[in-house]
């Protein structure tokens, strides 16, 4: 056992000298009870996670998000493939990032926006929320359990254009195809995230589609629109465009995968900013930030749900 | 184990929920909690399991105060709450098992087979929640409630929406429950007739006071029954043939008062410590 005193502190007119003592054993106990937690959480967020991909299974989820993937994958190969203009590897692969903008986003907040008004509604929540575990645990159990169906749906759905593609180009496209595959994994995960993160916002899981919807347009459609006006029409720093890049996760998406395949003239305001000078790095810490800081956010949210559900 | 309030109060904005509630709920006893919509009774649920904590005052099941033990007073507490429900897609063994594993508890399999007895679910453990009936959901609910062996079970309005059927099967496994272990049951109920057969002690509550708290037969024993004695106490009804309530304020809350006024425990208890009160 160690002991080591403080210089003495002055309280209110009372003179308190602190000891503070360290004991090895006191401090083996507690980092064992830390790690005691560490595995409790970790067990109760993987079965509260097994369990949200068991029922993404049984809702037919999975098989309708590698069947979304695929057939407009298929698609874009079809039409790609029979468009005038240079054809080609990086133009078929651009195509199918661009698709990615629209209907990543789209399948991620369609699956992900009952993710807790859904219990909520549906009362298993309450019964969830009756155990020990803290509603951030039950709520990261979710969001995993959510994510792993999402990626494993965009990753297999996306395998049969990608085989396609790579048996007509390939072994070489197989780099730029999997940075494709885990920039649209990625993305999915960010537009899940919010989708959670505004399932704790509202009371009913219709407002929540609406709300989900609504967040479409405007990340997918109206931003990028916006932006573009914005930097055609004010003579922006590169902080400020910089910065209306990653307000957006479909504007990160794009130019961080269009700028890997080389195909940044192709992307509307994605071109706009082939010159920002923006690194593959900040672009994947910024697709990320988008995964985290969400599901930081519904992690608050959640607490303060349970709060008004009192009232 | 032991439950026990003291000079709980908690509000939301401007609303009282519960106002200086001292309430004290003896180890082993099935215990009723009655009052009209918006009483207190499910803040007061809230606290136990954590989910809230007083404004002032302490709430402690066994030894330990509930708001500084974390999630893990839910250890010991098993909750069926009012709205109970299930993904549909699970069956009742898979529900059971989700819930026995984020509780940690071991031997899994056995605890839910056992608990799926109890609440005579075995023959459809593994039919998918979508095809239960409201009585079946109920049991189930009751069954993730009693998984752990809880020291303290609380039912929130337990049978609500059943049928009389139901109602009966539901009553039965409570107090093949209440008979089998040690665990303090909380029934939180509208209905009376299921506190007067269940609960061998009440507390009457309105607009977050304790009007009344006692044995049931000593509650009762002036009156025609239950819902006299609610009437009266919640109304202050004083023809009422035995009891009349009085407004307690924090200090006498809890005591009745007899026809001519004189104050007397509600539960025979002596007249410094009565049940219900500080």
């Amino acid at each position: 056992m160690t002991e080591s005193q403080s210089e003495p502190q002055t309280d209110g007119g009372t003179t308190v000298t602190t000891t503070t003592v360290t004991d090895p054993e006191s401090e083996s106990a507690t980092a064992s009870g830390l790690r005691t937690r560490v595995a409790l959480a970790t067990r109760q967020v993987g079965s509260l996670a097994a369990t949200e991909m068991r029922l993404g299974l049984r809702r037919r989820w999975a098989i309708i998000l590698i069947g979304l993937f695929a057939a407009f994958g298929m698609l874009v190969l079809t039409f790609a493939g029979s468009a005038p203009g240079p054809a080609g590897f990086e133009r078929t692969a651009a195509s199918l990032a661009m698709l990615a903008v629209y209907v990543v986003p789209l399948a991620a907040l369609a699956y992900g926006y009952d993710a807790v008004v859904g219990p909520a509604e549906s009362g298993w929540l309450e019964v969830l929320s009756a155990l020990p575990v803290t509603r951030t645990r039950i709520l990261a159990g979710t969001t995993l359990g959510r994510g792993v169906v999402l990626v494993g749906g965009v990753a297999l759905g996306f395998l049969i254009p990608g085989a396609i593609l790579v048996s007509e180009y390939g072994t070489s496209t197989v780099p730029a195809l999997a940075t494709l595959l885990l920039a649209a994994a990625a993305l999915g995960l960010a537009f899940l995230a919010v989708a959670v993160a505004l399932s704790t916002l509202v009371r009913e899981k219709t407002h929540a589609l609406g709300v989900a919807l609504l967040a479409w347009v405007w990340f997918v459609l109206v931003h990028d629109l916006l932006a573009l006006g914005v930097v055609a029409a004010f003579d922006l720093s590169e902080g400020a465009v910089t910065a209306l890049v990653l307000a957006n996760p479909t504007s990160v998406y794009r130019v961080l995968v269009l700028g890997e395949l080389g195909a940044g003239g192709t992307g509307g305001f994605a071109s706009v900013l082939s010159a920002a000078g923006l690194s593959t790095r900040l672009l994947a810490v910024a697709l990320a930030a988008w995964v985290v800081v969400p599901v930081v956010a519904a992690a608050a949210l959640v607490r303060w749900r349970g709060t008004i559900a009192a009232t | 184990m032991h439950i026990e309030t003291t000079d709980v109060t908690r509000t939301y904005g401007a609303v009282t929920a519960l106002d200086g509630l001292s309430l004290s709920v003896p180890s082993g006893s099935t215990f009723g909690l009655l009052g009209t919509n918006g009483a207190g009774k499910t803040t007061l649920f809230r606290l136990l399991i954590g989910h809230e904590t007083p404004d002032s005052g302490t709430v402690r099941i066994g030894d330990t105060t509930v708001s500084t033990a974390g999630t893990e007073i839910r250890e010991r507490v098993g909750y069926l709450p009012e709205r109970a429900g299930f993904p549909a897609e699970l069956t009742a063994r898979e529900v059971l098992a989700v819930t026995a594993r984020v509780r940690d508890l071991s031997d899994v399999d056995a605890r839910v087979s056992s608990v799926l007895d109890t609440v005579g679910l075995a023959g459809d453990a593994d039919r998918p929640v979508e095809g239960f009936s409201n009585g079946m959901g109920r049991r189930l609910g009751l069954a993730t409630a009693l998984l752990p062996d809880p020291d303290v079970l609380l039912l929130d309005e337990p049978t609500a929406g059943l049928d009389p059927l139901g109602v009966v099967a539901f009553h039965r496994i409570v107090e093949d429950v209440s008979e089998r272990t040690d665990a303090t049951v909380l029934v939180c109920s509208h209905a009376l007739a299921e506190v007067e057969r269940l609960c061998d002690r009440v507390a009457i509550l309105n607009d977050g006071q304790l009007l009344a708290a006692g044995e049931l037969s000593e509650l009762t024993a002036d009156t025609a029954g239950l819902e006299e004695t609610f009437e009266a106490v919640v109304t202050g009804d004083g023809q009422s043939p035995a009891v009349t309530a009085e407004r307690p304020d924090a200090s006498d809350s809890g005591r009745l008062s007899d026809a001519d006024g004189t104050q007397r425990p509600p539960d025979g208890a002596p007249a410094d410590r009565a049940e219900g009160s500080p």
